[in-house]
C-alpha cells in the first residue's frame, strides 16, 4: 500500500486546464460585480463613520451642558452611548483594568443578514432533490466557502422550517475543529420576501462518501484511526453540548487536503436534555446509519444513536461499502440482526416493549438460556467479516454495534479506547494524502444513499415481521459456540 | 363564553405573574453552568452603543412614544404567552426576540401586534412548545378585540392596589382556547400570512440568530450559592424571579445591554435588599463576574419598573382617548393610534397606511430603511453642526 505522505494522486492535467478556463469565465463577472460591492462597501462604511461621528459629538455636546432631560426616565441613560463596548476583547477575558480579573463574557451582536450577492459562485458542489451546496468566492476577502441553500417549501403554511433553523442556530452556538463553522447567514437580494437563505459555511475539499467511492486502495489502518478520532471528538463535543446530530453518516463528513475532518450538515441535530423528554421524532437517521431502537420505534432516545452511526462509519471506512445496506426499515433490521445477532432479554431487557418488537417474531427464548453463560456477541461474526482488523479494532467496532444502546460506548469512553493507542499509531493529520478535489471542480452526481428522513413522512410501521428464521443461523447456542473460535480475542 | 368571562382575570393574572411568578418553568434551564464550555452559552449578543443611540436619536418617533409601543407590546406578548400556556421561559425569550428586532428595524414598519405574534410563534416553535398559527390567531384575535380586559382603562390597577406579595395566587389561566371564538377565516388568513412575514423579518434583521439566554436559571444557581444569614432563600427567590420578568418590558432594555449573570445579580441583590436580608459583607457579585458599576446600574433599572410601566398606562390610555378608538377596539396600541398622535403633534411619518389590529390588511412594503437613515442622519448632522457653530 501506499505509505508515501504525499499526494496519492495529484491533481490531474485537465483539472488545471478546466479551473483556469473556468477562472477567466468568471473573472470579467467578478470585476464587476467587486465594484459594485465596492462601492457599496465604502457607502455603508461612509455612513456608520459619521453615525459614530455625530453619535460622539452629541455626546461631548450633551456632557458640556450637563443637560438632565431623563429625571423620571431610565437612570443612565447615557452610559451605554459611548462605544466603549467595542473595547471589549473576545471573550472571556480578564478585563485588563480591573484588578480583581472579572470574566467578561462577549456574546457578540446582532444585526442584519448581509446579502448573497458578496459572493461569487465558483461550481455546483451538490445538486439534488432537496439540497443544494455551491462553492463560492467572497468578493471582498477573495476566500473561498460553501453556499448552502436552506430547503424551504413556499407552500408550507407554518413558515420557515425548523430543521433549517436549528441548523443554524447549532452551527453558530458550536465551536470545534472537528465541527464545519458557519460564517454567516445571507439571503437574496430581494429582502421584501425572504426566500433564497444561504448558510455561508467554510469550504472543504472532499466528503468522505466521495473519497471512500473513488478511492482505489481504502484508508491504511493508521489513517481510520485518525478519521475515527476526529470524528469521535467532534461528536464528543456535540453530546457534552446536549446536541445530536442525528444523522450522521460519510456524506456528512467533509474532510479537507490538510486531513482534516469536519462534521457538517445539522440539518437533523437538535438540542436534547439528558435525560431526554418523552417524545422525540422517529424520523432521524439516513436508514443504513439507523440504530436498531429507532428501527423499533423508540420515540425516547439519546446520543446512543449516534454512536451507532460512529459503528457503522468505521466499518465503512474499513471496507469503502456501507456497512448495512437494507432496502426498508424491515430489511434494515434484518442485516443488523444477521451481523450483531438478534436480541436477548438479557442482553437487552426492555426491547420487547419497544413499540414495533411487538411485530418481530423472534424463536422462541430457549436459545438464549443456553447461551446465558456468556454475553451474545457480534465480536465474532466482525471478526469474520473484517478478517484485518486488529482485536481491538474488532472489540471496538463491537461495542459500537451493540443492540442495547446502553451497551455502546459514549464518545468520550471511544477517545480513549485502547485501539487508537495500538500500533499502527493514529497517522499525523499533516501526513495525511490528498485528493483530487470533486467539490472544487465538477457537479457531483446524485448519489444513490439513501436520504435522511422527510419532515412529514409516516414512521415506518414494521408490520408482522418473522425472524424465526434467523434463529437457525444465529439464535441457537450451538451456532453461536462454532462461530465462537474468535470470541477469547475480542472482549479486553 | 368562556373565554371572556375569564378575560376579567387576565390582565391581573399577567401583573400578578410577572410579580410573583415563582414557578419558573424549569424545562429549559440547563444543568449547573459550573463547566466552562457551558457557560458559553450563558451569554447573549448584546446591542451595540450605536444600535442604542440611533434607536434614541434618528427616530422619527419621540422617545416616549417609543417607549409607550414596548411597553405594550411587551405586555401583550406577556399576556399571549399566558394564554398560550406558554412556560415564561419560552415568553421570555419571545420578549428578548422582539426588543432586539426593534433595535434593527424600525418600530413602525409593521404593526406591534403582528411582531409580538410572529415572536411568540417563532420562539415556541424552536422550543419544545410549539404552537399554531390558528392558536396565535384566536389569541391575538381576543386580546386585541373590545371584550378583552387588555389594556382597557376600566382593569387598570390604581397606584395604591399593588398586589402585596402575601396574596394566594391567581385562578389558572383558562384550559382552553375555545374554538367558538370568533374568527372569521379570511382575517385568519390575512393574519396568517403577515405572521409568516414577520417570522422571516424578524430572522433576517437578527440574522437568523435565535439564541437567548435567560438570567432566571443562573439566578437560582447563584442563590444556591449564597448565604443569607437570616433570611431563607426561597424567601428571596421568591423576590428574585419577578424583578427579572418585569425587567422584560423595561424600555431600557437591561436584556440587550447586561449579560444574564450581572442580571441575575441585580435581581438578587434588590430581592435580598427588599427583605432586609443580611448580605455576605465582601463584594460578592464580584464573585460572579459583575462589577460595582453595572450592579449599580441595573439595581436601579430594575427598581424603576414600576413606575415606569404606571406612567406608561397613562400615556397609552392617554392616547387611545385621543384617537377616540379605545372603544370601538382593544386597548392595545396600534400604529394607528402612533399616527394620530403624531398628527396632533403635527409630526409626520411617511409609512405606515395599515388599519393595524388584526384585520389590518394595508401593504406591508417596508421603507427603504437605508436611504431614510441616511436621510436622517443628514439632518441630524446639519442640526447638531447648525447648533454647534
Ligand atoms: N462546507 C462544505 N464544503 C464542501 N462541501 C460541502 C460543504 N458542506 C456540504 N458540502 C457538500 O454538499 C453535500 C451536501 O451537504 P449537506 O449534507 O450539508 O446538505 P443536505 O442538503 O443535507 O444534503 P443531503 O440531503 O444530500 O444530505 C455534502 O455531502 C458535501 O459533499
Ligand atoms: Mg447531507
Amino acid at each position: 500500500m501506499t505509505g508515501k505522505g504525499k499526494s496519492r494522486w495529484a491533481d490531474s492535467a485537465e483539472d488545471a486546464a478546466l479551473e483556469a478556463q473556468l477562472k477567466k469565465e468568471k473573472e470579467e463577472k467578478k470585476r464587476l460585480k467587486a465594484e459594485k460591492a465596492r462601492k457599496a462597501e465604502a457607502e455603508k462604511k461612509k455612513r456608520e463613520a459619521e453615525a459614530a461621528a455625530a453619535a460622539q459629538r452629541q455626546q461631548q455636546q450633551q456632557q458640556q451642558t450637563g443637560d438632565d432631560d431623563d429625571a423620571n426616565g431610565p437612570p443612565a441613560k447615557r452610559r451605554r452611548l459611548s462605544p466603549d463596548r467595542d473595547a471589549a476583547a473576545a471573550a472571556p477575558t480578564a478585563s485588563s483594568n480591573d484588578s480583581s480579573k472579572l470574566l467578561r463574557f462577549e456574546g457578540g451582536r446582532f444585526g442584519k443578514c448581509r446579502s448573497v450577492e458578496n459572493y461569487d459562485k465558483l461550481n455546483d458542489i451538490e445538486e439534488g432533490a432537496y439540497g443544494w451546496v455551491a462553492r463560492a468566492r467572497e468578493i471582498e476577502t477573495g476566500k473561498v466557502v460553501a453556499l448552502k441553500r436552506l430547503k424551504i417549501d413556499p407552500k408550507d403554511r407554518s413558515g420557515l422550517p425548523v430543521t433549517g433553523l436549528r441548523e443554524i442556530q447549532i452551527l453558530k452556538d458550536c465551536s470545534h475543529r472537528n465541527i464545519v463553522k458557519l460564517k454567516e447567514v445571507v439571503v437574496g437580494d430581494d429582502t421584501s420576501k425572504i426566500e433564497n437563505i444561504f448558510i455561508v459555511l467554510e469550504f472543504l475539499e472532499h466528503d468522505l462518501k466521495s473519497i471512500l467511492e473513488d478511492m482505489p486502495e481504502p484508508f491504511l489502518a493508521s489513517e481510520v484511526k485518525t478519521l475515527l478520532l476526529q470524528l469521535c471528538s467532534g461528536i464528543a463535543y456535540l453530546h457534552s453540548h446536549y446536541i445530536l446530530h442525528r444523522d450522521l453518516k460519510t456524506s456528512n463528513l467533509l474532510l479537507n487536503n490538510r486531513g482534516q475532518l469536519k462534521i457538517a450538515d445539522f440539518g437533523m441535530a437538535r438540542y436534547v436534555p439528558d435525560p431526554p423528554p418523552p417524545k422525540l421524532t422517529q424520523l432521524v437517521v439516513t436508514l443504513w446509519y439507523r440504530a436498531p431502537e429507532l428501527l423499533l420505534g423508540a420515540a425516547r432516545y439519546g446520543p446512543e444513536i449516534d454512536m451507532w452511526s460512529v459503528g457503522c462509519i468505521f466499518g465503512e471506512l474499513l471496507t469503502r461499502e456501507p456497512l448495512l445496506q437494507g432496502k426498508n426499515e424491515v430489511d434494515e433490521l434484518t442485516k443488523i440482526f444477521e451481523l450483531c445477532g438478534l436480541p436477548t432479554d438479557e442482553s437487552w431487557p426492555g426491547f420487547r416493549r419497544l413499540p414495533n418488537a411487538r411485530s418481530l417474531r423472534l424463536p422462541s427464548s430457549s436459545s438464549s438460556s443456553s447461551s446465558s453463560s456468556k454475553p451474545p456477541s457480534t465480536g465474532g461474526l466482525i471478526r469474520a467479516k473484517f478478517p484485518l482488523l486488529t482485536a481491538a479494532g474488532v472489540s471496538l467496532l463491537a461495542s459500537l454495534l451493540s443492540l442495547n444502546p446502553s451497551r455502546r460506548p459514549t464518545a468520550s469512553e471511544m477517545l480513549e479506547h485502547e485501539y487508537f493507542r495500538q500500533d499502527p499509531k493514529p497517522k499525523q493529520e499533516a501526513m495525511f494524502p490528498t485528493f483530487p478535489s470533486k467539490a472544487g471542480q465538477e457537479k457531483r452526481r446524485r448519489r444513490e444513499t439513501p436520504n435522511a428522513p422527510q419532515r412529514g413522512q409516516k414512521v415506518q410501521d414494521l408490520g408482522q415481521v418473522d425472524f424465526s428464521s434467523l434463529g437457525g443461523i444465529f439464535g441457537s447456542g450451538r451456532e453461536r459456540e462454532e462461530r465462537g473460535g474468535g470470541f477469547s480475542l475480542r472482549m479486553v | 363564553m368562556q373565554l371572556a368571562m375569564s378575560s376579567s382575570f387576565i390582565l391581573r393574572q399577567l401583573l400578578n405573574l410577572l410579580q410573583k411568578q415563582t414557578l419558573y418553568v424549569q424545562s429549559n434551564s440547563r444543568p449547573s453552568p459550573a463547566d466552562k464550555a457551558i457557560m458559553s452559552h450563558m451569554v447573549n449578543p448584546l446591542a451595540t452603543p450605536e444600535q442604542l443611540y440611533q434607536r434614541r436619536s434618528f427616530s422619527a418617533l419621540p422617545t416616549e412614544l417609543q417607549d409607550a409601543i414596548f411597553f405594550s407590546t411587551q405586555c401583550l406578548t406577556q399576556a399571549a404567552g399566558l394564554l398560550l400556556q406558554l412556560p415564561q421561559s419560552v415568553t421570555a425569550q419571545a420578549n428578548v426576540l422582539l426588543a432586539r428586532y426593534w433595535l434593527v428595524e424600525p418600530m413602525m414598519s409593521h404593526e406591534f401586534s403582528d411582531i409580538s405574534a410572529a415572536s411568540v410563534y417563532l420562539i415556541a416553535k424552536l422550543s419544545p412548545y410549539p404552537r399554531s398559527p390558528r392558536d396565535l390567531a384566536l389569541v391575538y384575535n381576543y386580546l386585541l378585540s373590545p371584550s378583552s380586559t387588555f389594556f382597557h382603562p376600566s382593569s387598570a390597577p390604581t397606584s395604591d392596589d399593588s398586589q402585596p406579595p402575601q396574596q394566594p395566587p391567581p385562578p389558572s389561566p383558562p384550559t382552553n382556547i375555545p374554538n367558538d371564538y370568533y374568527l372569521p377565516e379570511h382575517v385568519y388568513n390575512s393574519f396568517h400570512t403577515r405572521l409568516l412575514r414577520c417570522e422571516s423579518r424578524i430572522l433576517y434583521a437578527l440574522s437568523f440568530d435565535t439564541h437567548v439566554s435567560l438570567p432566571h436559571p443562573l439566578a437560582i444557581t447563584y442563590l444556591q450559592a449564597l448565604d443569607f444569614l437570616n433570611t431563607s432563600k426561597s424567601t428571596i427567590s421568591k423576590r428574585t424571579l419577578p424583578y427579572l420578568n418585569t425587567a422584560l418590558l423595561s424600555p431600557q432594555m437591561l436584556y440587550l445591554t447586561s449579560q444574564p449573570n450581572a442580571l441575575a445579580v441585580a435581581a438578587i441583590y434588590n430581592a435580598a435588599k427588599d427583605v432586609g436580608a443580611k448580605m455576605p459583607e465582601c463584594e460578592w457579585w464580584e464573585v460572579f463576574d459583575v462589577d460595582r458599576e453595572e450592579l449599580g446600574f441595573l439595581v436601579v433599572g430594575m427598581r424603576s419598573v414600576d413606575a415606569w410601566g404606571r406612567k406608561m398606562r397613562e400615556d397609552v390610555e392617554r392616547m387611545k382617548a385621543g384617537t377616540g378608538s379605545g372603544s370601538k377596539r382593544g386597548g392595545m396600541i396600534t400604529r394607528r393610534d402612533i399616527e394620530g398622535e403624531l398628527r396632533r403633534r403635527g409630526i409626520s411619518l411617511g409609512n405606515g397606511d395599515d388599519d393595524g389590529g388584526i384585520t389590518g390588511v394595508g401593504s406591508e412594503e417596508p421603507v427603504d430603511m437605508e436611504a431614510e437613515m441616511a436621510r436622517r442622519m443628514d439632518e441630524k448632522m446639519a442640526e447638531i453642526e447648525g447648533s454647534a457653530s
